[in-house]
């Protein structure tokens, strides 16, 4: 047997070591993907699919839920992702304040919503916002209205609380990555700036900012996946409703699966459409915000 | 460099164990789901109750609720038990949309052993269900069991072209439930809402609400409310081949006018969680509640409003043909699937308990557990008054509303036609979208979603 080289010796190694990581990704990623991309081109009730080619894709096409749905998702995306970005840069540089006392309490408050199961926060949100409920009451003893309002019953609303909560529970996690952030700015370059005569405001805008960019491209892209994702709040806050009013695109993907009569080739034909735009959308920021080349 | 040669062996190793895994449980799947297939479901009347005592005496099952279908169940085995002392029921609670989920998985994947031999079904989504996954119900026509003693519009909940894939269980039968109390500091009394019509009910309503502040009913969004006062005029949202029909539908149309109308007055609160539906009813936000019979489970959980409470037929639609003060609302049925090993002896369980037991609907009456096995109303228990409803006898009441709910044609895309309705409904209420193109755009939407299956 030829003796292998110790480069060879160390290739294999690294392969072995690799291999079942690998392994797990294929059977646990890549063969559901495909069978997925498969199914979305069978269509009928159930367990009864034949293949269809491409109808699935054109349904979407021609479906009016489905249009009503993409649109609530790209609402929650467009008014939940910028407002959770700016908050959570405010608060983290409000935070690393040197002379700020008791901020690990403070940290560790805003960040408890997102180590709240989604299903609590949602009970929490709908007896907050119920006729009888918090809200309610405080503006109505405050005189701002005359009767308790509706507010999850009402389909802009009812939107509007479906985004409150959804920044109200990811904020936290947003400011611990802009916090990481600051933290690996050197603090010599905020002592030289001041020796040059720049305010706190101008230092923020030419250091804190752009030290902060890649940080801040990490989690807007996490912050639109998650936001094309939106389910639980979907569900658990308003079912959707009233009608389809606030049901998110992920949420009515179940639907076709677990509600309405059955047609796995159809949801898994717009689970293909969420993975696609998250592809695209992160392919386009990461290309913007790269100027490394 | 030994230890290098080491690790690169367990590296391996660990790598082995995980691929062989994945391969003997696939193998162990495939030899389980070929004895399935081999395995003949048929048998029939005398025959039946030989073979049940044969085979496996433990039948697993999935069903929701353990204060009403469980507790039912439990029952149920404890009388069964009696005479087959080795007979034993696993009972795992799973609620209805999961059910769902677990069939969807065990029909795609062909597990088919992954399911229990009985699960409960909501009837409005039995013939759904049976249409998706086929393979998962056992034909029982020809099991023997007693379904002319059952009501027909029951049975044909859960029957496909003819044949019986259900055993019926509860009624849905629907009631109006009222805080007498209430009504009373508006000078009303149940009679004034027993017999009468919905214009009638939305007058009566009004003052209500201006008197105490309270609504008198909330529910759901619109999906129950929706489709109780269609049902009670015998109304669908298909016709009867099968095809969409929301646009020329005089019952639907009169349905969503009087739905918009009390939305609008106040007098009916749209909720978008079942707790807070059921929150409402509890706390005295709301002053009555209208749902299939089984409601009454939840409006006795609070205890201190006993004796404030009576019950009475619904409004009516008025002026369309057809229209009565009787409808229903949920209600379900018990399906046997076909990896049951013994199905002689889930269908000799039903018939002595479900379908040949005054005991058992007596013994779980108290939870408004009522039946539409017909002879069970003949229990004492039914006539009893009831305490906490202001000691109406509540169940002798219901029963005899339950003869008079219209036969209403309820189909396999019910659900989608429920959302697309709902949808419309709030257009109109919320965005001012008039009716009819409202309703135009929602049959458009069914009829797609029809025919792309």
């Amino acid at each position: 047997m030829k003796k292998a080289s110790v480069k060879m010796r160390q290739n294999m190694t690294g392969w072995v070591f690799v291999t079942p990581a690998v392994v797990l990704l294929i059977v646990l990623s890549i063969i559901p993907l495909v069978k997925a991309f498969l199914l979305s081109l069978q269509t009928g009730r159930g367990s009864n699919l034949t293949w269809a080619g491409l109808s699935n894709y054109v349904r979407m096409l021609q479906d009016p839920t489905f249009k009503q749905t993409i649109i609530t998702t790209f609402e929650y995306m467009v008014f939940s992702v910028p407002i959770m970005i700016i908050l959570g840069i405010i608060l983290a540089v409000l935070l690393n304040d040197q002379m700020l006392k008791l901020k690990g309490i403070y940290r560790t408050c805003i960040f408890l919503p997102a180590a709240v199961s989604l299903v609590a926060s949602a009970v929490i949100f709908r007896s907050l916002f119920a006729m009888d409920g918090f809200v309610n009451t405080v503006l109505v003893g405050m005189g701002i209205l005359d009767t308790p309002y509706n507010f999850l019953g009402h389909p802009t609303s009812a939107r509007i609380i479906i985004i409150i909560m959804r920044i109200w529970r990811w904020l936290g996690y947003q400011m611990i990555f802009f916090l990481a952030g600051l933290q690996n700015i050197d603090a010599s370059m905020y002592e030289a700036a001041k020796i040059d005569g720049a305010n706190k405001w101008q230092s923020f805008w030419r250091i804190t900012l752009p030290m902060l960019k890649p940080m801040i491209l990490f989690t807007t892209v996490m912050a639109i996946n998650s936001a094309l994702q939106v389910y639980d709040e979907s569900v658990n806050l308003t079912n959707g409703g009233p009608g389809f009013s606030s049901m998110s695109l992920a949420h009515y993907v179940y639907n076709t699966s677990f509600v309405n009569v059955p047609n796995f080739g159809y949801s898994c034909a717009m689970g293909m459409l969420i993975l696609l735009m998250a592809a695209i959308i992160t392919f386009v920021q990461m290309k913007v915000g790269d100027k490394r080349e | 460099m030994k230890k290098r040669i080491l690790a690169m062996l367990l590296t391996g190793v660990m790598a082995a164990t995980l691929l062989t895994g994945c391969g003997s449980s696939t193998d162990t799947v495939g030899t389980d789901t070929e004895t399935e297939t081999e395995e003949p479901a048929e048998g029939s009347g005398d025959d039946a109750v030989d073979a049940a005592a044969e085979g496996p005496q433990t039948l697993k099952v999935w069903c929701w609720d353990p204060t009403y279908n469980i507790n039912a169940l439990n029952v149920a085995a404890d009388i069964y038990r009696e005479e087959h002392p080795n007979f034993e029921l696993d009972v795992e609670e799973i609620d209805s949309e999961s059910i769902s989920a677990k069939l969807a998985t065990a029909s795609t994947s062909g597990e088919l052993d992954t399911l229990p031999d009985i699960i409960l079904f909501d009837d409005t989504g039995f013939q759904k269900n049976v249409i998706s996954y086929p393979e998962i119900f056992t034909d029982l026509t020809d099991y023997g069991f007693n379904y002319e003693e059952f009501s027909p519009g029951k049975v044909g909940m859960s029957s496909v072209d003819g044949r019986n894939y259900g055993i019926p269980f509860d009624s849905g039968t629907a009631i109006a439930c009222y805080r007498t109390d209430i009504l009373e500091q508006a000078g009303y009394t149940i009679d004034d809402f027993t017999d009468i019509t919905w214009e009638d009910w939305i007058e009566k309503a009004k003052h209500v609400l201006d008197v105490t502040g309270c609504p008198l009913l909330n529910g759901l969004s619109c999906y129950n409310q929706i489709t109780i006062m269609l049902q009670s005029a015998g109304g669908s949202f298909f016709n009867e081949d099968g095809t969409a029909n929301l646009t020329d539908n005089a019952v639907l149309k009169k349905t969503i006018e009087l739905y918009t109308e009390m939305v609008e007055a106040g007098v009916y609160t749209e909720e978008t969680g079942w707790d807070t539906y059921i929150g409402g009813m509890n706390t005295g936000r709301i002053a009555g509640a209208m749902n299939g019979c089984w409601i009454m489970s939840s409006i006795r959980s609070a205890e201190d409003q006993s004796g404030k409470w009576q019950i009475t037929n619904l409004p009516s639609l008025d002026g369309i043909e057809g229209a009565t003060n009787y409808s229903s609302q949920g209600g379900s049925s018990w399906a046997i699937t076909t990896s049951c090993e013994n199905p002689e002896l889930a269908v000799d369980f039903f018939k002595s308990t479900f379908g040949g037991s005054t005991a058992l609907y007596d013994e779980i009456l108290s939870t408004g557990a009522i039946s539409t096995w017909l002879p069970a109303s003949n229990g004492e228990k039914y006539t009893v008054p009831d305490e906490f409803f202001s000691e109406q006898p509540v169940f002798a009441m219901i029963t005899a509303y339950s003869g008079n709910v219209p036969e209403c044609y309820v189909g396999t895309y019910f659900q989608n036609a429920m959302m697309d309705v709902a949808n419309a409904v709030t257009e109109i209420i919320y965005s001012g979208t008039d009716m009819d193109s409202a309703l135009s755009a929602a049959q458009d939407t069914l009829t797609f979603e029809m025919s792309q299956q």
